[in-house]
């Protein structure tokens, strides 16, 4: 078996700034940074990051608050205070690098603003926009869209339907459909229209 | 002399040793530095950061577990951001201890309850984790619960430095697990159950195994004493709760390389309360011993040593206490006999044994001439473990031996084959590199031709600053030798008294042990646990022990005497130091120490003698000997099988207490 050769938290970053989000960069970075570069071999470190992990995992399925905000801001900035080594201290840099912008308060409210964290978002279709071409059906890996395909001269179908139970938000519907029919929604405005 | 230094830390000026670190200088002037990852006397691994103090005209913070400290130096512990930073520490660990400190064992010793306290958490502020790793209770000796970890190391670190190596983390990070090999229960690894990794562990980890509602530290009345259980003696702290052992810990200054005890002393007190345990004296009615007053038994002992005079002979072991070889040897004088000897002289000659005193912990350097000791096998552990802690830090090993040492694997330089020959070789190299020798050693050593080996090993004694020469008193006057030119040579005794009995004048004047144990005597009185299970050719065999052995079942009189942690008085160890004994607590039933019943039996001859004073012992302590040049030459007749004697001495403990399934355990494994 040949070695994998080990990340560098740099790469790490790079990789994690290939996304929009915020919350999201940072996640992936503390999960990459704990399976990689991390020794464990000081306790704000390992320790630290393990919490940070719980607490961004929160804030992307929108069951975050304030206090997992000032918690991570916390870590943060105890390890750059006193991590033994620079990946450490670097991490915590990143992190509250990240962590500048209000965007991590947003996911508080439910508000992902690069629609990039899961929890906080649904993929819906509009009716209106909806042929019922049954494209996205196909595409579906997950047997997640509800609906029957129109048939020529057919009347009373009903526009397709995402079971959000089922729905992964892989994305893939969005790339086949060819109306732009499905859009990504925040789970707490949508709640708040039906309201 | 190191130097001193003056530092200031928290606004108090310290002055200390040069060379110490930062948390040692602050304890020196009274200022605790938090820290739960750092052991004294190994360097400092910076893990925890709880020590992180800010010195004045640094960038950072340091850590003060591995900052030496330096001249002018000053120093601040309790900053509001680096007490900031302590809590946030704590904090974390505690989202992943368990907060059950009301029915914590460690509670009121236990480092991690004492921060909290200082911080005031009551629970963590973080999400509350938890890895539900098995517990490890296989094993009546240790109890290995993970979920207490806080991954501190200090236990695996304890492990690796004094050369057992068992234990390590598996994984990193906060879901580690501190492991055996294949993590197997310790009983199917390297263990031997030193359980020194208990003593080391902040929180609640690790623990004896029994300790679960057998009383907490502030419930228990602390007595400092010896173990007298192998030649090592080392000092132990006893602890009782309601008049009972309820543990012994190693009383090893905290950092040197002597702080350890093996199995034996940690676990051995269970045999206290065996049921081989004899409570009161025995005479021999028919064909069986039946229980009988003090009264009766010193009577009848009496008048028959009485009657046999100077053709009674003593016997009894070298882990009698300074205090009991005087007045036993009193006792024989009253007799007018001279036949006293110990068990000591089964692998030492008398002079051998009154050697000067050495200090491991300043050795650079250490000789190992004919020695094997072995943790697993439990020859002179401590011996073993102190070396290889020494080696670890640094100092060089030389070992001589005829057989394999297992120690020699950790050695700088090892040597097979006839010692005295190599040791003088040896000799014959330091002289032939030019340096200064006795002139008789010159002429001595005209015609030896030294191996490239022992050119090795005689480069490395040259170079080391302050020697150390451990060896069997067969090798004594070969291993002295090498002293004259540098250094201290100790001989190693296999019994923990065999230096003090010596010293207080049992020196073998008249029949010696092995011809009393084999011809027999008119009358034989036997002391203490003796490698002897089968009756000498005797009229009447008097046994005084605190057990039931072999030998005292064939017995006409058994006087019940105190067990080791039940009587005090002094030592002599094997490095030639006095140390105390304090009695931990009272004789079990009606047992009485060796120097009572001694006492008593003199007083029924009508020769009363005195309990020695302090003085006396202090005075015969004086009679050790001045080394001189001797031929290098090992003494003949001296040879002994270690380990057998070891188990033999101590057949009552190890049968008598959980050490029982230690032995049949590893006769298991082996198997």
């Amino acid at each position: 078996m040949a070695e994998q050769k080990e990340k560098k938290v740099e790469d790490i970053k790079k990789e994690a700034d290939a996304k929009k989000c915020p919350v999201s960069k940072a996640l992936y970075y503390i999960e990459e940074f704990l399976v990689g570069p991390m020794c464990g071999k000081c306790f704000p470190c390992e320790m630290g990051v393990y919490e940070a992990r719980i607490r961004l995992k929160k804030l992307t399925e929108g069951k975050g608050s304030e206090a997992d905000i000032f918690a991570i801001k916390k870590i943060a900035s105890a390890m750059l205070e006193s991590s033994r080594c620079k990946r450490g201290k670097d991490t915590a840099n990143f992190i509250l690098e990240w962590m500048a912008t209000d965007v991590f308060k947003e996911h508080t409210e439910g508000r992902c603003p690069e629609k990039e964290c899961l929890g906080l978002i649904e993929y819906r279709i509009i009716p209106d926009k909806c042929t019922m071409c049954g494209l996205c059906v196909e595409a579906c890996k997950f047997n997640a869209i509800s609906g029957e395909k129109k048939k020529k001269y057919q009347s009373g179908v009903l526009p397709f339907e995402i079971r959000q139970k089922r729905c992964v938000k892989c994305g893939d519907c969005i790339k086949a459909c060819p109306e732009g029919a499905i859009v990504i929604v925040d789970v707490k405005e949508k709640t708040a229209q039906t309201v | 002399m190191a130097n001193m230094i003056k530092l200031k830390i928290d606004d108090k000026e310290v002055q200390t040793q040069e060379g110490m670190n930062l948390i040692d200088a602050a304890e020196s002037a009274g200022v605790h530095i938090p820290n739960l990852c750092y052991l004294k006397g190994m360097a400092g691994i910076g893990a925890c950061r709880l020590c992180l103090v800010e010195v004045e005209g640094a960038k950072a913070p340091m850590i003060a577990c591995n900052t030496k400290i330096k001249e002018g130096m000053v120093v601040n512990t309790k900053t509001e951001k680096i007490l900031e930073t302590r809590k946030f520490i704590i904090d974390l660990i505690l989202s992943m201890h368990p907060l059950d400190c009301m029915t914590c064992t460690k509670a009121g010793v236990c480092n991690l309850q004492q921060y909290a306290y200082d911080f005031g958490i009551k629970e963590s502020g973080f999400t509350r984790k938890k890895f539900g790793y098995p517990t490890d209770e296989a094993n009546p000796f240790i109890k290995r619960d993970p979920d207490y970890c806080i991954l501190c190391g200090r236990c695996v670190r304890v492990c690796r430095h004094q050369g057992t190596n068992v234990l390590d983390f598996m994984g990193r990070g906060v879901g580690a697990k501190v492991v055996t090999a294949d993590d197997k229960p310790l009983q199917e690894s390297a263990c031997t159950f030193c359980g020194n990794c208990v003593d080391a562990c902040p929180v609640n980890a690790l623990l004896e195994a029994d300790r679960w509602r057998k009383g907490r530290e502030w419930e228990y009345e602390k007595t400092n004493s010896v173990c007298l259980l192998c030649g090592n003696g080392c000092n132990i702290t006893v602890s009782k709760k309601d008049g009972r052992v309820a543990k012994v810990n190693s009383a090893g200054i905290e950092g040197s390389a002597e702080k350890y005890i093996c199995a034996y002393g940690r676990f051995g007190f269970d045999c206290i309360e065996a049921e081989t345990r004899i409570t009161s004296p025995m005479k021999k009615v028919g064909n069986e011993l039946q229980e009988t007053t003090w009264e009766d038994a010193i009577t009848i002992v009496s008048e028959r040593l009485k009657k046999a005079g100077e053709s009674a002979g003593f016997i009894s072991t070298a882990g009698i206490m300074n205090e009991d070889a005087v007045v036993l040897k009193q006792l024989a004088a009253a007799l007018n006999t001279k036949n006293i000897d110990t068990t000591a002289s089964l692998y030492s000659d008398a002079a051998s044994l009154k050697n000067e005193s050495a200090d491991i912990d300043s050795a650079d350097l250490i000789v190992l001439a004919g020695l094997n000791p072995n943790q697993w096998t439990r020859v002179l552990p401590a011996l073993d473990a102190a070396i290889r802690r020494r080696v670890n830090s640094g100092a060089k090993l030389i070992v001589v031996n005829s057989g394999d040492a297992n120690i020699s694997s950790v050695a700088t330089v090892a040597i097979k084959g006839d010692e005295a020959k190599i040791l003088s070789e040896i000799a014959q190299g330091i002289v032939s590199k030019g340096a200064k020798v006795p002139k008789e050693m010159v002429h001595a050593l005209a015609s030896v031709d030294p191996s490239d080996n022992a050119i090795k090993a005689a480069e490395i004694f040259m170079a080391a600053n302050n020697p150390v020469i451990f060896s069997s008193p067969a090798l004594y006057n070969a291993a002295a030798n090498l002293s004259l030119i540098k250094g201290t040579a100790v001989a190693v005794p296999i019994e923990s008294n065999a230096k003090g009995v010596v010293l207080m004048g049992i020196e073998g004047a008249g029949k010696a042990y092995k011809e009393m144990a084999d011809k027999g005597m008119d009358v034989l009185y036997a002391i203490g646990e003796l490698p002897l299970n089968k009756r000498p050719k005797t009229d009447f065999l008097v046994v005084q022990n605190s057990h039931m052995t072999e030998l005292a079942k064939q017995a006409d009189v058994v006087l019940p005497s105190a067990a080791f942690l039940e009587a005090s008085g002094t030592i002599v160890d094997y490095m030639g130091r006095l140390k105390c004994l304090c009695s931990a607590i009272a004789p079990a039933g009606q047992a009485k120490t060796h120097r009572e019943i001694f006492i008593a039996i003199s007083e029924a001859l009508g020769k009363a003698i005195k309990e020695p004073k302090d003085s006396d012992i202090n005075k015969a302590l004086k009679a050790k000997v001045k080394v001189e040049l001797k031929p290098f030459k090992k003494k003949e007749g001296l040879e002994v099988n270690a380990e057998e004697m070891i188990e033999s001495i101590n057949a009552s403990v190890i049968n008598g207490s959980r050490l029982l399934w230690l032995k049949e355990t590893e006769k298991a494994v082996a198997a």
